[in-house]
């Protein structure tokens, strides 16, 4: 059962197994519970978000034609709900307001001492959480989640071009943060 | 000959240059430490964002989540709930309406000397003829008609209420599509 496809989980689902709906939510909970706690950097309210997103693809499951896969389908609803979470707690600040062209500087987050003390594996793992909520969530998507950029542009409503800059205006801050720092030491 | 900048470094990592440009990147790589080492730290940074390990949810996530579901599933929407209290409570006060005429009626025209001069079982019997009677007359000819007429209207607005609700119901799960 553990190796059958999302579709065909789903439809066994359709078909009124219910809890076989619990192999979805096994398959993608840890992926999108990471995605949530960089977005909204909460792990309760992550945690709370990810239960409100299974619930409401279990409700629409119905309407899931499958012209996409199920995960982009999946990770669409998490990201909007996500976005949903941030507008109700105010804290939307760049999400709805600025294009991709948003500015941010990762190296103001940290002093140096602070990026010599860190390990490279620590220091990558929260600068994506410094990252603001569309970069962080297209870092996790892309690496984590081994979405296609196709994908993501999909999931986030955004174009494969935007998608793209982010992606690497992302890299590009993390790259700045490692040759300031006396991690850089261990590429050579 | 091609501007070597960020962007061109990162689609040269995701192989997203022609031939021809890759070439000149490489060239440009060969010939520029400082390019050199701008292009390992990306180089590094990616390989290390591929190690990103995934958080995980409390071990009940799962379990709890699932409870949910099927809690939610036997649940009778506010909405449905709403509508049927509301035609249960209009069928019920229709049939109070008409048990309370029906008494009134039975009372007035019945003889101002029944509790003086008859036993209860008389009275009883009388009232209860009464009743007949008067279902007898609701239900025949242009009462049957009447009361025919009341319960159509009530099936078609109650039918009119429910196909609008589970047009609502459609367009909600549209909704949850479109997310």
């Amino acid at each position: 059962m553990r190796n059958l496809s999302d579709q065909e989980i789903i439809d066994s689902v359709r078909k009124g197994n219910d809890s076989d709906y619990s192999i979805i939510v096994d398959r993608y909970k840890n992926k999108a519970f990471s995605m949530l706690k960089r977005m909204l950097k909460n792990e309760f309210d992550a945690e709370e978000v990810l239960q409100d997103c299974f619930l409401k693809a279990f409700k629409s499951l119905s309407s899931f034609k499958g012209e996409s896969k199920f995960s982009t389908w999946f990770y669409r609803i998490v990201y909007n709900t996500a976005l949903t979470k941030l507008s109700s707690k105010k804290r939307m600040t760049e999400t709805q307001m600025s294009s991709v062209e948003d500015h941010f500087n990762l190296e103001s987050e940290y002093g140096s001492d602070e990026i010599e003390k860190e390990d490279v594996n620590q220091l990558i793992h929260d600068t994506i959480s410094k990252l603001p909520e569309r970069y962080s969530a297209i870092i996790t998507m892309f690496y984590l989640n081994e979405m296609t950029i196709e994908e993501i542009s999909e999931a986030m409503q955004l174009s494969v071009s935007n998608v793209k800059v982010m992606l690497h205006r992302s890299r590009n801050s993390m790259r700045d943060l490692i040759l300031k720092s006396k991690l850089v030491e261990e590429l050579r | 000959m091609i501007q070597i900048n960020d962007e061109i470094l990162n689609k040269y990592l995701d192989g997203e240059l022609s031939r021809e440009e890759a070439e000149q990147v490489k060239s440009a790589l060969r010939n520029s430490e400082e390019l050199q080492r701008k292009f390992n730290a990306l180089e590094f940074i990616n390989d290390k964002l591929y190690d990103i390990k995934e958080e995980e949810v409390s071990p009940d996530f799962t379990n709890d989540l699932m409870k949910r579901i099927l809690k939610n599933r036997f649940v009778v929407p506010k909405q449905q709930k709403y509508f049927i209290v509301s035609i249960a409570s209009f069928i019920t006060l229709l049939c109070l309406v008409i048990f309370g005429f029906s008494i009134s009626a039975m009372i007035s025209s019945s003889p101002s000397s029944i509790g003086e001069s008859s036993s209860v079982v008389n009275s009883i019997t009388y009232m209860s003829d009464g009743i007949v009677k008067l279902v007898e007359k609701v239900f025949s000819g242009q009462g049957l008609s009447i009361v025919g007429s009341i319960f159509s209207i009530i099936i078609i607005i109650s039918g009119y209420f429910f196909f609008e609700m589970q047009k609502r119901a459609k367009a909600n799960l549209g909704n949850g599509q479109q997310l």
